[in-house]
């Protein structure tokens, strides 16, 4: 199974330091939330583990495989949702998932099979030979959440999943997080949903403005914010950022 | 108030206000550059085609004298342009607007007719800035070769500006007829309409063939290219002002302002659904099931990735683009053939590469925008094998479309000239065409790898986008001329190396054949090569 080790990362962009030495470890299996204000460094940190983005400094371990030195092993075992996902608008949801299932080495009866059961999952399959241009940006969603699965890759890293999608897709991205955990994936899982957060993550990362101010289960960050002991994630969020 | 009480075409204080802003929003540090430095690109390429302007006069030199028939080949490029532009009408840029006229001009209470009224305004003035010191430095240039006052050049400049606006009034009209709100029995009329005018648009380029019969000619010059071709070589030839040159100017007035007044009939609702909006993501429109073309059950990883590519290129109308294209293309080398000017004249076959090349640059270059790099860039696939995959779709159809066409050029050429040094050069030359293409293409593929911008979720802002196509258009044309010129040298010396080196002129010219193949070989894959790379390097997704 999979795990993520972060270690002392740092990414520059001219004297803009977007990341400041940033290091931690998801284990295989946990679902860590990662949250911070717009701007803290939280879609640079995601787009470096998945190999889009070179770190100025540091490492990002996948399985043990660098994605810097190691690349094509690392992204064998990534799966990846980016905040935005443009897709190509000119293919039907079915020639799309292919594509993406071959450029990941998935075997025929393998990816046949995996694309079928995934769109009925996700309610789908009506779509399956529609253009991924005339689909509303919730179906696009769980295609690209689709597309990130099909390789069947031990980690999951997630940029915004939720972002303007209406509350029944939500609810049901909420639900596939989820089973993603209890299917012993380990998933990095960035947003500004503090609820699914709270309700799901087994341990947070806070960062702020290039930092991680912290990082452990909800009742360890409640200690270190001292609030309450049943305060919501809201609550030692805006407090930890506060203090920052 | 008052200032703003409809007019002809609406409230003109609303045109203003549109016009002013989208002026201030054009006229950008990075337009500016643009602007001069497609003048000064234009004013060369002007130095450069009259050469060729005059090959076509003294072409026809011997029914008449030189200048009339340099009238020809004027109405010849301003009918490409109609037609081009026309063209344009019906794929929805006629009249281009950005996402944000949609998102706040269209949902501003202005009326439609306004927001035509000021498009066609801006559009006018930005072809004034644009096309006048080029097209004065034509007539100038043309002026000096007939001896005539060099202040012909200027009302000459002002008709063919005048063609160009209505040119581009005409373009937008095209587009604006698209709307769903017409008709079906206008759609018809229309869909006639602009296939006859497309049909006479391309009469000159018929006429350059010796035996096709000049009765034809009058009908060209009904057209606004035809009648601002006359009225312009006329006055800059030194043609004294006769009725016919009032009833072409009168002519020329009468297709603008009906032009003009279509539009304004047409622009009376809403017309944002018919228009290509820059910026946006091209949403494909269609709804419902669309057949599937793409297998990838037992095809290789490689197969799949061209075949994406096809299908990506043939929904998205790039590949019927082609072939309209190619076919432009192809009419140009067929006529040049059939008009003898590659016997004659090897200079007017560097034009003709030249705009091969730039064609096959220009198409490579619209890979990226359809590209999702975040997909390719997060799997672990050779993303140097992937761009060459990707151009092998892409050069494809180009090379299957100009092939038998170069073939069918190339070999009466060659048979008819056997045994003659021209005949080398022109065995040279026309894979040579394709080379350059090919070639160009690649060049292509390198700076949209470079500078281009994908479809990311870290968009350029709109400025530092059009600074960032500067530069690439810039560099893109300096490198691929000089990647191509040893191929083009190479045509140049066909003719001439076996005057000078003792070996049999076959033998010459196989061995140059096979030098241009392997330069274009090695040129293709380091070119290919360095683009993969730089995707590998992109961070800008």
């Amino acid at each position: 199974m999979g795990e993520i080790s972060v270690e002392s990362l740092t990414k520059n962009y001219d004297s803009l330091v977007a990341l400041n030495n940033v290091s931690f470890n998801v284990k295989s299996g946990e679902i860590v939330g990662l949250i911070g204000p717009n701007g803290a460094g939280k879609s640079t940190l995601m787009k470096i583990s998945v190999g889009i983005l070179r770190p100025t400094e540091g490492t990002v371990k996948v399985s043990g495989h660098d994605i810097v030195q190691d690349p094509e092993a690392a992204k064998r075992l990534i799966g990846y949702v980016p905040e935005n996902p443009s897709l190509y608008t000119a293919l039907t949801v079915r020639e799309f998932l292919g594509f993406v299932g071959k450029i990941r080495d998935v075997n025929d009866m393998t990816l046949e099979a995996r694309i079928s059961e995934s769109l009925k999952t996700f309610s789908l399959e009506d779509k399956a030979d529609a253009l991924l241009g005339s689909l509303s940006k919730g179906m696009k969603q769980k295609v690209a959440l689709i597309a990130a699965t099909l390789h069947g890759p031990d980690v999951l890293i997630l940029d915004e999943p939720l972002t303007a999608l209406d509350p029944k897709t939500q609810a049901f991205v909420h639900g596939w997080i989820r089973s993603q955990g209890q299917s012993g994936k380990t998933v990095l899982l960035s947003t500004h949903n503090l609820e699914i957060v709270q309700d799901y993550a087994t341990r947070i990362i806070i960062i702020d403005r290039g930092n991680v101010i912290a990082v452990g289960r909800l009742d360890e960050l409640r200690a270190l914010a001292q609030t309450k002991s049943d305060a919501r994630l809201d609550e030692v969020f805006l407090k930890l950022t506060e203090d920052a | 108030m008052k200032a703003n009480q409809p007019g002809f075409i609406g409230g003109w204080r609303n045109i203003w206000l549109l016009s002013r802003y989208w002026l201030k929003g054009r006229l950008s540090r990075a337009a500016l550059l643009w602007l001069l430095f497609g003048e000064s690109f234009a004013i060369v390429f002007i130095a450069f085609g009259t050469q060729t302007v005059f090959a076509f006069a003294n072409r026809f030199a011997t029914n008449g004298p030189a200048g009339q028939f340099s009238t020809f080949a004027l109405s010849l490029i301003l009918a490409f342009v109609l037609v081009g532009l026309l063209q344009g009408g019906f794929s929805g840029s006629g009249l281009p607007v950005t996402s944000a006229d949609v998102d706040y001009v269209f949902t501003s209470p202005v009326r439609p007719r306004e927001i035509f009224g000021a498009k066609v305004l801006i559009n006018s003035l930005t072809t004034v800035l644009f096309s006048f010191p080029p097209l004065l430095f034509l007539y100038i240039t043309l002026a000096r070769n007939y001896h005539t006052s060099l202040w012909t050049a200027l009302p000459a400049g002002l008709a063919t500006l005048l063609f160009l606006i209505t040119a581009l009034m005409l373009s937008a009209d095209v587009t604006l007829s698209l709307s769903s709100n017409l008709g079906s029995t206008m759609k018809v009329i229309r869909n006639f309409l602009i296939v006859g005018v497309a049909i006479v648009g391309f009469v000159p380029v018929i006429l350059l063939i010796p035996s096709v019969p000049r009765f034809l000619t009058p009908i060209s010059q009904l057209l606004p290219s035809g009648l601002a071709a006359g009225l312009s070589v006329g006055l800059v030839t030194g043609t004294p002002w006769s009725l016919g040159l009032t009833l072409e100017a009168v002519a020329l007035f009468a297709w603008f302002a009906a032009s003009l007044l279509l539009g304004v009939r047409m622009s009376r609702n809403h017309f944002y659904e018919v228009l290509t909006i820059y910026g946006a993501d091209n949403p494909v429109q269609s709804s419902g099931a669309t057949k599937s073309l793409l297998r990838t059950s037992g095809m290789s990883v490689w197969s799949v990735v061209r075949s994406k590519e096809s299908v990506i290129m043939r929904r998205s109308k790039e590949r019927r683009g082609l072939l309209v294209s190619s076919l432009f293309l192809s009419a140009f080398m067929v006529i040049y053939s059939l008009a003898g000017i590659f016997q004659s004249s090897p200079t007017s076959f560097l034009f003709i590469l030249f705009l091969v090349g730039s064609f096959g640059s220009g198409s490579a270059s619209g890979w990226l925008e359809k590209e999702r790099l975040w997909i390719i860039r997060t799997s672990a696939i050779d993303l140097r094998r992937y761009v060459r995959e990707v151009y092998l779709a892409r050069v494809t159809p180009l090379l299957m479309f100009l092939t038998p066409v170069t073939v069918a050029v190339g070999i009466p050429l060659i048979i008819g000239q056997l045994g003659q040094a021209g005949s080398y050069a022109v065995m040279l030359a026309l894979p040579a065409a394709l080379e350059v293409a090919a070639v160009m293409m690649g060049g292509g593929m390198y700076f949209a790898a470079r500078y281009g911008q994908s479809t990311t979720d870290d968009i350029l802002s709109s400025q530092a986008q059009q600074l960032t196509d500067v530069k690439r258009f810039l560099y893109q044309t300096i490198f691929n001329l000089l990647i191509v010129s040893p191929i083009m040298g190479l045509v140049l010396a066909g003719a001439e190396a076996s005057t000078y080196i003792p070996v049999s002129p076959a033998a010459l010219a196989a061995a140059l054949f096979v030098a241009a193949g392997a330069y274009t070989y090695f040129v293709l894959r380091y070119l290919l090569n360095v683009s993969g790379d730089q995707i590998a390097k992109r961070e800008d997704l």
